[in-house]
């Protein structure tokens, strides 16, 4: 007779299709994405900054780039990923002042930060078309 | 107690500590530069370039881009250390993304340097 070794099945579930995360997690992990779509942009906004403060002509030249539709939806998309930073940042920071840190307050909070951040994506894509 | 911790025999309360420093005068840039740009609406490439013509405004924009490279720097460091787990591939993109802030640093200490 073989006695098989009692062994657990856990239910493993790591399917990124099925997963549903909690909104908190939804939010951090937006937060670590944007962080580090922010550190991979930072040369372009240095390019742009440098061309754009090295003389009128260049200057007309970055104006123009900027201009282009398809330009613009890039720059609507980097300036969700920084509000998002910003304000799941100012979040944690709250966190570690223990502000916020019940499970239903962390809740509301990441309520707020992930309309804050549309809300503030929304005016910044009005003010630049 | 809290001293304590912030002293060399703790160096991961320090950097800790130097996340959330940078952060918060990131964010205190943020305001600033808004701030600014709704007061002085440049509009044209003169008035661009006297918006960073004033030596505080360059040196407050270069504290700035030194946060940002320490803050980038920890934050992407913990990343790396979350998702990639050979020890040698981790020290080659560390070493990568090291240069590459270094770079940014420098390019844009050069970039406040040259206006005139």
């Amino acid at each position: 007779m073989i006695v098989s070794k009692p062994t657990k099945k856990r239910p493993k579930n790591l399917n990124l299709l099925t997963i549903r995360l909690p909104i908190n997690a939804v939010v951090s992990i937006m937060h670590r994405a944007s962080g580090v779509a922010l550190f991979l942009l930072q040369p372009l906004l240095l390019l742009a900054l440098q061309q754009s403060l090295a003389g009128a002509t260049e200057y007309a030249a970055v104006r123009e780039v900027l201009q282009h539709w398809s330009v613009k939806l890039c720059l609507i998309a980097m300036a969700w990923a920084f509000f998002h930073h910003f304000f799941a940042g100012i979040r944690h920071l709250a966190m570690d002042v223990h502000w916020m840190t019940s499970l239903q307050k962390a809740r509301f909070s990441s309520r707020v930060v992930l309309i804050l951040g549309v809300v503030s994506v929304v005016i910044f894509a009005w003010w630049i078309w | 107690m809290l001293i304590e911790l912030l002293t060399k025999k703790y160096p991961g309360m320090r950097q800790w500590l130097a996340q959330r420093l940078s952060a918060v005068y990131l964010a205190l840039y943020t305001f600033l530069l808004v701030t600014m740009l709704l007061i002085k609406q440049p509009a044209d490439f003169t008035q661009w370039q006297a918006f960073f013509a004033p030596w505080w405004w360059r040196l407050l924009t270069l504290l700035m881009f030194i946060s940002l490279a320490m803050h980038a720097w920890l934050g992407v460091r913990d990343v790396l250390k979350d998702y990639i787990f050979n020890v040698t591939l981790r020290g080659y993109l560390q070493l990568l993304v090291d240069v590459v802030l270094i770079i940014d640093l420098v390019w844009v200490s050069t970039i406040l340097w040259n206006i005139n």
